[in-house]
């Protein structure tokens, strides 16, 4: 598990889940006593039997009118009870849902709010699982095992109370005969339990391996590997087959088991009642009646195991649910915000070190260390270093995507914790290395930046960027949809529209993430002009992967492993002979032809 | 699943449904009758614990208490035949349980193996056809729908069996009464189909609406750095809200339907039972039936009313199955589209002509329009050109994995190798990954790890047998690209074709890599798409591709004379280098 998990008990998870989404309580006594009337329309035939038989059928001949007036009454009951159930049940269900709905909402807003650190590639997949399936484990508690505990507990207890009312011998006896039942339940419920992990792990195993076998398609079949791995996607088919069909024979045994004690249990109250007789004071109604009770209250039982099982799931989603909401957001906000000065702004940064937050109490090893420099307002500075040498994440720092572990940051001489999140992201603005698209038109990704921008502002904004050939060239112009992620544009277009929608901030700093991908020719051109329109004017820190980006600087940043190595200009750096040098000549020999 | 066609989903439901389960039983028919004759022993068995229940009170509880004594022999036979007939009937719910399980999971695999048998035979352009999200569902999440009614049928058809004997039995202990009960049947089925009906309906919202609600939080969240850097966490908040908004109104309305029908499906039979009990208390004062008839007719009518519910449920089921089962028909009526490699004409030496060659997709534009050139063996040909000209169709079609539209393609049949542009790992091991289905000696793998410059595998936690793919360490854009190259070499292709194959690796490294070919492939054709002028300048020719066309064919350093547009396409890159050096050297003091 690559995310934090919190520690409590089932109890406190449930405890602490409960205020988390304070829905649940509301009004739940209410709905506990609608579920105990409601249990009461189940147990009239039982004890209309016992009635009619000790007072309508007794030696005597048949009183057709005694049966009749308890007939009566237990119309009463059942359309009372069938009416209470009902309420029961739509109670517990609409607060269910007004509460998870609640949950997913402050976990949206929770999740956008945690640093950057904290949305690391391992952890994307376990926040999203967090909101959907983990909550969803909650949902499906509450639609079945919610509604067990609620309808079968309250029976359980209703013809338990009843028995003991009608003779507490032999309602011992009956308690006394099923309980073993419990702990065969719960015996053969673990071994479910682990049967089922291991069925679903194979499931997992198999999609995975479906998956590959579809997306490798092209590779499978240059290298003449589909046969091959056809048929180890069979094999572990198969498998997953083997491993169900076990834990359904496991199942298979664990629900009868009921129906087995159901028999001991009867025939031991039976013959207990036999043998006491009518002078215990029992009576042949009784009998009867304990007969319809004892089905009654074993019934449930085998179902209870499945809910239990829910119910474990359920406190573990929840567990996992509470833990992201522990996770404290990330750069928090100001108390006592100082404005930023108007104008250009300068960057600097003052012994920065940072390390990502990682799996509970280790931390991974720092990515930055000690990072000091003075960037003027209106200077174009390119930071370069090899592959994890940190130069992204300081980017994301100075952009305050996540704060610094030690260390300060002024922008504008005011320090980075002072300045409001507002007042940030419209003096501050980043093009990512891969810029994100949201599946819409163009326009609808440009407006992202800026709501309510006139589509006449966006074309503004194109021009200024000298960008109108390129739009041209697309289907629909400005509404151009992007399909998912943006794949319906190139990468080098999909940096364009990045760029143009930093534009319509019109940041005083600009922090660029160069992209990695290469780029078609032409697209590269309009990238550059585009990036030097977008540069104008603007502190531009640009996180570096092209050397010629870092050679058309003002100033170069040399980082590696984390530390700042080199300061200068370009020249001055490749005279140097360090590290940039090196870098520079292996670029240079690249790009030579001769 | 011989069988095959789609089922119309507009025919009746039980004529759909039994012509979905002919067709999914079509290899399990015994399995399937085995859990159905366990079905049938519950049923009996039931009927048979409703005669026990009159024996306890006519014959047991009824002299004791009424008379003041009974034989503890009676006792002993009665109570004994109340455990037989328990342990029967729950060996009868083993049964059943168990091999409706075995029928269901072996049926899906069935299909399973059905559908990725036929996407491995499918060649490239029928994948480039489909989505590769929908062929994973299809294989996976159909292939299990489909089969979902196979599960709870078995009981279903029990519980026929339950009903048609229960009715035996009360009709058999008195007519009248019988006859009163027996017509509540269908009452009830339908009360029960009916709530499925519509209570399905909340629920296939609700499914979708949590689909739509995943892919937009996969988004949001993938999109973190945006919303955040554009101060956007609220919008995007009650965005989210509002799709989360919908899930919760249509599980608000599965709760409404479902608390009234679950109160009614309670409320009604014990209705019904209460009205059976006043009507056999006039039976039994006319002497007609017995107080232990009349009990056991009031014990099975409450047995009766869970197994009720499972034919609603069971029908509700096969909409679902119907239509995971027609998908994957769909996906398993498509024709086998010819594989393209059969049309590449077998050469007898290492070269690769091409012969007036076309390639368009779908008939539209062409993406190629007439290529022709022959590339002799051993040599090494860069293909250059802007984007859009053709070069990565042209490496397809050399290895076979599409079809040209006309024109021919002569290779070494088999010994061709192709390095995807964006190179594919499979979950498993680095070895795994180079030997790809093929008996590759380690000595072999790591030879070929020299040549791709892939030396980092020695450094990883396990070496070759470390996990990389989806749950494996994460491997640069670089390094993977490194280890699709040794997985063609391994193979000692005759002819090598690299797309790109370099592009993320940092200039040293390429360099190298692109040496180690050199000496390491003296007898290989190589075709090597490129982008960068170190790596032209390293290739014995250029293959010059523009508007789907070879415009010119020879050495880097004549086509630089003598093609003004290759030139171009060449020096914009060097241009850009040159005049950075010029400014950067203004700059100086």
């Amino acid at each position: 598990m690559s995310e934090p998990i919190s520690r409590w008990s089932a109890v406190e998870t449930i405890g602490r889940g409960v205020r988390a989404a304070p829905a649940l309580r509301t009004g739940f006594g209410l709905t506990l006593a609608f579920a105990l009337v409601g249990a009461g329309g189940r147990v009239v035939i039982p004890i209309v039997v016992q009635q009619a038989i000790d007072r309508g059928f007794g030696p005597a001949g048949v009183k057709v009118g005694v049966v009749a007036v308890l007939a009566a009454i237990a119309l009463v009951v059942i359309v009372i009870a069938t009416f209470a159930q009902r309420t029961a049940v739509a109670r517990l269900g609409r607060r269910s849902e007004e509460a998870l709905y609640a949950l997913r909402v402050r976990l949206f807003e929770h999740i956008h709010r945690l640093s950057i650190a904290d949305h690391s590639e391992e952890r994307k997949g376990a926040l999203v699982a967090r909101v959907t399936s983990d909550v969803e484990t909650l949902a499906q508690f509450f639609q079945w095992g919610g509604l067990a505990w609620l309808l079968d507990g309250t029976l359980m207890l209703l013809v338990a109370g009843v028995m003991l009312a009608y003779d507490w011998v032999l309602a011992i006896v009956a308690f006394v005969v099923a309980a073993p039942l419990a702990f065969v339940l719960r015996r053969v419920q673990s071994h479910l339990s682990r049967a089922y992990d291991a069925a679903r792990g194979r499931n997992a195993e198999v999609m995975t391996q479906i998956s590959e076998l579809v997306a490798g398609a092209e590779t499978l079949r240059a290298y003449d590997a589909g046969p091959h791995y056809a048929r180890q996607v069979e094999a572990a088919s198969h498998e997953r087959s083997n491993s169900f069909i076990r834990a359904g024979t496991i199942g298979a045994f664990l629900f009868p088991s009921g129906e087995v004690f159901s028999v001991f249990t009867v025939s031991a109250v039976v013959s207990v009642g036999v043998l006491r007789g009518p002078s215990s004071g029992l009576t042949a109604g009784a009998m009867v009646g304990f007969l319809f009770l004892t089905y009654r209250f074993l019934e449930p039982i085998a179902e209870f195991t499945e809910v239990l099982d829910q119910t474990q799931t359920a406190v573990a989603g929840m567990r996992r649910v509470l833990g992201v909401l522990e996770i404290p957001i990330g750069p928090p906000e100001p108390e006592h915000p100082l404005p930023l000065p108007a104008g250009p702004l300068a960057v600097t940064l003052d012994r920065i070190d940072f390390s990502y937050r990682t799996r509970g109490d280790s931390d991974e090893p720092p990515v930055l260390m000690g990072v000091s420099a003075h960037i003027p307002a209106g200077q174009q500075v390119a930071i370069v270093g090899e592959t994890g040498s940190g130069k992204t994440t300081l980017g994301r720092l100075i952009a305050r995507l996540a704060d610094p572990t030690a260390g300060t940051l002024l922008l504008g001489g005011v320090p980075l914790t002072r300045v409001s999140n507002a007042d940030l992201r419209s003096r501050l603005t980043v093009v990512p290395q891969e810029p994100f698209l949201f599946e819409g038109s163009i326009a609808a990704n440009l407006s992202f930046a800026v709501p309510g921008m006139s589509l006449a502002q966006l074309h503004d904004a194109i021009d200024s960027l000298d960008l109108r050939d390129w739009l041209d060239t697309l289907p629909d112009g400005i509404d151009t949809e992007v399909g998912q992620r943006g794949s319906q544009l190139s990468a080098g277009e999909r940096q364009l529209v990045a760029l143009i929608r930093a534009s319509l901030v019109d940041p005083a700093v600009l922090v660029l993430d160069e992209a990695t991908s290469s780029v078609d020719a032409l697209t590269e051109v309009r990238l550059a002009r585009a990036l030097e329109w977008l540069a104008t004017g603007r502190t531009t820190i640009a996180i570096a992967h092209r050397l010629s980006t870092a050679a058309r600087a003002d100033r170069v940043l040399v980082l590696d492993h984390g530390r700042l190595v080199e300061d200068g200009t370009h020249l001055e750096l490749v005279q140097a002979g360090g590290t940039y040098a090196r870098m520079y000549d292996a670029w240079v020999t690249s790009t030579s032809a001769s | 699943m011989g069988e095959g066609t789609t089922i119309p989903e507009s025919r009746g439901r039980l004529r759909q449904a039994f012509r979905l389960v002919r067709a999914l039983l079509r290899h399990h028919k015994r399995t399937f009758f085995i859990a159905v004759g366990g079905a049938s022993v519950f049923a009996a068995c039931t009927v048979l614990s409703a005669v026990i229940v009159r024996l306890i009170t006519d014959d047991v509880i009824g002299p004791r208490f009424n008379q003041g004594t009974v034989s503890a022999r009676k006792v002993v036979v009665v109570l004994g035949a109340l455990v037989v007939v328990g342990f029967v009937r729950a060996a009868g719910v083993v049964v059943r349980r168990t091999w409706a399980g075995r029928t269901g999971w072996r049926v899906t695999e069935s299909i399973t193996s059905e559908v990725i048998d036929r996407v491995t035979l499918q060649p490239v352009p029928w994948h480039r056809h489909q989505s590769t999200g929908d062929l994973i569902t299809r294989a996976g999440v159909d292939a299990e729908a489909a089969t979902a009614v196979l599960q709870p049928l078995p009981f279903a058809s029990g519980v026929v069996v339950l009903v048609v004997l229960s009715s035996a039995w009360l009709l058999i202990t008195d007519i009248p009464l019988g006859l009163a009960a027996v017509a509540v049947f269908p009452g009830l089925i339908a009360l029960n189909i009916g709530y499925q009906r519509r209570v399905d309906r909340f629920y296939n919202t609700a499914q979708e609406e949590l689909g739509a609600l995943s892919a937009a939080v996969h988004e949001s969240f993938d999109g973190v750095a945006v919303v955040k850097s554009f101060g956007a966490e609220g919008r995007e908040t009650e965005r989210l809200a509002v799709i989360a908004g919908r899930l919760r109104e249509a599980r608000l309305g599965a709760v409404r339907l479902r608390s009234t029908f679950e109160a009614l499906l309670d409320g009604v039979p014990t209705v019904v039972n209460i009205l059976l009990l006043v009507g056999g208390a006039y039976r039994v004062r006319a002497g007609e039936m017995s107080v232990g008839e009349l009990t056991s007719f009031i014990y099975l009518f409450t047995l009766l009313v869970f197994p009720l519910r499972l034919i609603g449920f069971t029908l509700s089921e096969v909409p679902h199955s119907l239509a995971g089962w027609n998908r994957i028909r769909e996906l398993l009526d498509q024709p086998v589209v010819p594989d393209p490699a059969l049309t590449l004409v077998p050469g007898t030496d290492g070269s690769v002509v091409l012969r007036d060659l076309h390639f368009s997709h779908d008939g539209e534009r062409d993406v190629l329009s007439g290529v022709d050139a022959c590339i002799e063996g051993g040599r090494t040909v860069a293909v250059v050109g802007a984007t859009g000209s053709g070069k990565t169709t042209l490496l397809h079609l050399i290895a076979g994995l599409v079809r040209p539209t006309s024109g021919t393609v002569t290779v070494p049949v088999g010994g061709v190798r192709l390095v995807l542009q964006e190179p594919f790992l499979m979950a498993g091991s680095v070895r795994d990954n180079i030997a790809l289905g093929s008996r590759a000696a380690t000595d072999a793998i790591e030879a070929a790890l020299a040549v791709a410059e892939a030396q980092f595998v020695h450094a990883l936690p396990a070496g070759l047998d470390t996990e990389v793919g989806e749950r494996g360490v994460g491997l640069s854009g670089g390094q993977r690209q490194r280890i699709a190259l040794a997985r063609a070499l391994v193979r000692q292709p005759a002819v090598l074709l690299l797309d790109d194959t370099t592009s993320a690796l940092d200039p040293t490294t390429e360099a190298k890599v692109l040496a180690n070919l050199r000496a390491a492939l003296a007898n290989t054709t190589v075709v090597a798409v490129a982008s960068r002028p170190s790596t032209i300048a390293l290739a014995d020719d250029v293959l010059y591709l523009a508007d789907g066309r070879v415009v010119a064919h020879g050495r880097h350093d004549e086509l630089m004379q003598a093609v003004p547009a290759y030139r171009r396409l060449i020096e914009a890159f060097e241009h850009d280098r040159a005049a950075l050096d010029a400014d950067a050297a203004a700059r100086l003091p």
